[in-house]
């Protein structure tokens, strides 16, 4: 019993539904920035060091429900059009997938490292869809559009960022995802089409967000786009991903 | 000078990367900078072409102490050398053609981008560098197609292209994963060499694992070559710009006959797999021809028209006939890319004169009238069927002898005297002073055209699998039972030419069907009209899956 409780905790922070739900009403509720951004650093983390901390013994129903998780969420970002709401989901979906890891009993050191290289992205993410409801009021797809015509360097950023989420190569949530296929292709099969699926899930999900929001004419009303300190930040982080995803593929593939 | 390759590559890429970086401060120049890159980097290609075409050995050439590993083979040098040679032609006509587009610069670093993601799939030497460049091919063509970011139908078509090439990673990406469970390695070259020394030595789920592996290739090589069922996204994708359009056709959807290429190792050890991919092959030829002659829209046709001309080129792959199927690859890249490019021109040419001559052609093939023949039907099908068979056979004599030895070339036989006698048949249709000097000149232009075809070809074979016995094998993994392929090929001969008497006779008789037969044919023009509900049947499932995603939203109060 105290192992199925600790389970429950557990899955709050490396999302197993229904605890998944907990992190996603949590974010809806923060509404600072910055609050936001530790949120996304830290809850998996929180998750990986009571996990690591707790001799966990982790039945066979976990990784199942882990998969289940992650594709249900994959599933729901589908039809999600609002950028916050969709980042949450799309990092309630990832995360559960550390679940694999853990139970193939891989290194700590790897795990952290999978833990900050998929929510970097995400806090991107976050800080991006701040900008958009600075200037349009909403981070809201299908709703004014046509950013790549009115602020088109935001637009770049922006599309870099969602491709770098949905683990296209070279950022570390593809190599992740490729090493999680090898590892599971022989063992455990059920698995390794699950995360094919859930994978595909994203690329539908992440072209469907940006399409609702740079696809379109532009806007009538002049919006600042983003300044080149900005973007530097953007860049710098960006290519940074994706130099720690390369290495990431040194160690895990 | 092997390691040029790696040079040939990375141009592309620091192409892209200058323009990015510097397209504020140069302005439109930077297209002239990318222009000249490519240049240079389809000039060492050239080089290395040459290296490879005067024997310099096969070489995998590791990327220092990473596991990454370019191949220097004869596939991977032309490929390359066709890839430049497009990418450069798309290039220099793009530099005019974009130039009151927005997103100029932008549109020249996707160009590049996708020039290198092209060049690194073709030399890859390991698992890894290949599924990230395939991958990557997809990603980039959804930006590309959707360069006109005002277009809501534009990306709507992109986005069909992306789901669809992702759908082709998958199998990509399991197959590697096998690979590399079995063989310890990412390595093509070291894979190849396990399985041509111990072809059965893995099983997964019972199954061997050469057939599995083939199989996902396969797969994915459908899903990129829009082979049937996964063909939707091939004739709708023309809201791009035009250069685009040509570097789709003429180049990035032929990439699933360069994979079946690249794994032919593993081909030859696969049981069932080439019939499997003949078969699909088969039916993209005939789904693509009919749906390409019954478009009324030209941009659909030449889409159509490309999907059936993949489904020649995967077919030839099924019956062993590898080394073709790059050709035919380079012929319709050719042939297609020269079509899009100069669609522009024909336009803008036919708002000023429509150039129709009202003769005998524009009769037979726009107006449909052909000719009541009064030649003796007998002798005409005997001209037919005879000469291009005959013409056939002595080409294939003249290169090879044992050539009626191999099954497949059987096969490529059968569909070249196909062809050869619709396009007599059609011949003496059409409305003419002198018949026989048309019939004439299209056998001496089928002469022409299969004498370069089958020289061509050998030489492709000869260059590509220079080992005679890896040919032979080629070829006989591709085998299947004799009684087996005569009864296939006294069926579709039956078909064939019982379609050319129906025509035949009714045109010279006139058209009297019965009204149930008029209905049935009412309903098979519905049906192919709607191209045979694929793209409905997708647009359901899709619309059904995102009901359910908003249903679970509600349910789960959006958390």
């Amino acid at each position: 019993m105290p192992e199925l409780l600790n389970i429950l905790l557990v899955g709050i922070f490396l999302p197993l539904f229904p605890m998944s739900m907990v992190f996603n009403a949590i974010l809806e509720n923060v509404k600072p920035n910055w609050l936001r951004v530790i949120l996304f650093i830290l809850w998996p983390l929180i998750g990986l060091l009571i996990v690591l901390n707790s001799n966990l013994v982790t039945p066979d129903w976990l990784l199942p429900l882990a998969l289940s998780t992650s594709f249900l969420y994959a599933i729901r970002m589908l039809t999600l059009r609002e950028v916050n709401q969709w980042t949450g989901f799309l990092a309630t979906s990832i995360w559960s997938l550390l679940w694999l890891p853990i139970t193939q009993g891989s290194d700590a050191a790897l795990l952290y490292s999978f833990a900050i290289g998929m929510s970097v992205p995400l806090v991107l993410l976050v800080l991006l869809a701040t900008g958009l409801e600075r200037r349009f009021g909403a981070a809201y797809t299908g709703l004014y559009g046509g950013l790549a015509r009115t602020t088109p360097r935001y637009a770049g950023v922006l599309v870099a960022v969602v491709v770098a989420a949905i683990a296209t190569p070279l950022f570390p949530t593809f190599f992740f995802m490729l090493g999680m296929v090898v590892e599971t292709v022989s063992s455990k099969p059920y698995a390794t089409l699950a995360l094919l699926l859930i994978w595909l899930f994203w690329s539908w999900a992440g072209t469907r967000l940006i399409q609702g929001l740079i696809v379109g004419r532009a806007s009538n009303s002049k919006i600042a786009d983003m300044d080149i300190t900005s973007i530097s930040f953007y860049s710098i982080v960006l290519i940074a991903l994706m130099v720690s995803g390369i290495y990431l593929a040194g160690v895990i593939l | 000078m092997e390691r040029l390759i790696v040079v040939v590559a990375a141009l592309p890429l620091i192409s892209a990367l200058f323009i990015q970086l510097f397209a504020g401060r140069f302005g439109r120049s930077v297209a002239r900078f990318s222009v000249v890159i490519t240049t240079l980097s389809f000039l060492l290609s050239c080089l290395l072409l040459a290296l490879a075409l005067m024997g310099s050995e096969a070489q995998a050439l590791p990327l220092g102490s990473s596991a990454a590993i370019l191949l220097f083979d004869p596939l991977s040098t032309l490929l390359a050398t066709i890839i430049l040679g497009i990418s450069l032609v798309v290039h220099l006509y793009s530099v005019r053609y974009m130039a009151e587009e927005a997103g100029y610069g932008q549109f020249f670093v996707l160009l590049d981008m996708m020039t290198a993601a092209l060049l690194f799939m073709v030399i890859a030497g390991d698992l890894i560098t290949l599924v990230i460049s395939w991958y990557l091919v997809g990603v980039i063509l959804y930006f590309l197609l959707g360069q006109d970011t005002r277009s809501q139908t534009a990306y709507r078509f992109a986005f069909w292209t992306l789901i669809t090439y992702r759908l082709g990673d998958l199998p990509l990406i399991l197959a590697a994963a096998l690979l590399f469970n079995a063989y310890d390695t990412w390595s093509l070259t070291v894979i190849f060499n396990e399985v041509m020394a111990n072809p059965n030595a893995h099983q997964v789920m019972g199954l061997p694992l050469t057939d599995v592996v083939a199989g996902l290739i396969g797969l994915a090589a459908f899903a990129r070559s829009a082979q049937f069922l996964l063909h939707t996204w091939l004739p709708y994708t023309m809201d791009g710009p035009t250069p685009v359009s040509a570097l789709m056709h003429a180049g990035i959807v032929n990439a699933g006959g360069f994979l079946i290429n690249r794994f032919a190792p593993l081909f030859i050890h696969s049981s069932e797999v080439l019939h499997w991919i003949f078969i699909v092959g088969l039916i993209t030829a005939i789904f693509g021809s009919l749906l390409m002659l019954t478009q009324n829209d030209i941009k659909k046709a030449l889409g159509y028209s490309t999907m059936g001309q993949m489904g020649f080129m995967i077919m030839e792959c099924g019956i062993g006939a590898f080394s073709l199927a790059i050709y035919h690859m380079f012929a319709h890249g050719v042939f297609k890319g020269t079509m899009f490019l100069s669609a522009g021109g024909v336009i803008n040419h036919a708002r000023h004169n429509d150039g129709i001559p009202k003769d005998e052609l524009y009769t037979f093939a726009v107006e449909k009238q052909p000719n009541k023949v009064s030649h003796p039907w007998l002798l005409m099908a005997a001209v037919t069927l005879v000469v291009p068979l005959v013409i056939l056979v002595f080409a294939h004599l003249l290169v090879s002898e044992d050539y009626f030895q191999k099954q497949g070339a059987v096969v490529l036989l059968f569909f070249g005297w196909v062809t050869g006698a619709q396009l007599i048949f059609a011949t003496y249709r059409m409305r003419s002073q002198n018949v026989w000097r048309l019939v004439g000149l299209s056998i001496l232009s089928l002469v022409i055209v299969v004498l370069g075809y089958v020289f061509i070809s050998h030489a492709f074979d000869q260059f590509l699998y220079p080992d005679p016995a890896f040919r032979a094998q080629l070829y006989s993994a591709a085998t299947i039972d004799l009684l087996r392929l005569d009864v296939l090929v006294a069926i579709v001969t039956l078909v064939v030419v019982s379609g050319w008497g129906i025509t035949y006779f009714s045109e010279q008789y006139g058209h009297r069907r019965r009204q149930k037969g008029k209905r049935l044919w009412l309903n098979f023009y519905a049906l192919i009209s709607r191209e045979f509900y694929v793209s409905d049947i997708y647009t359901r499932l899709s619309r059904t899956l995102l009901t359910i995603s908003g249903r679970l939203n509600v349910w789960l109060r959006w958390l």
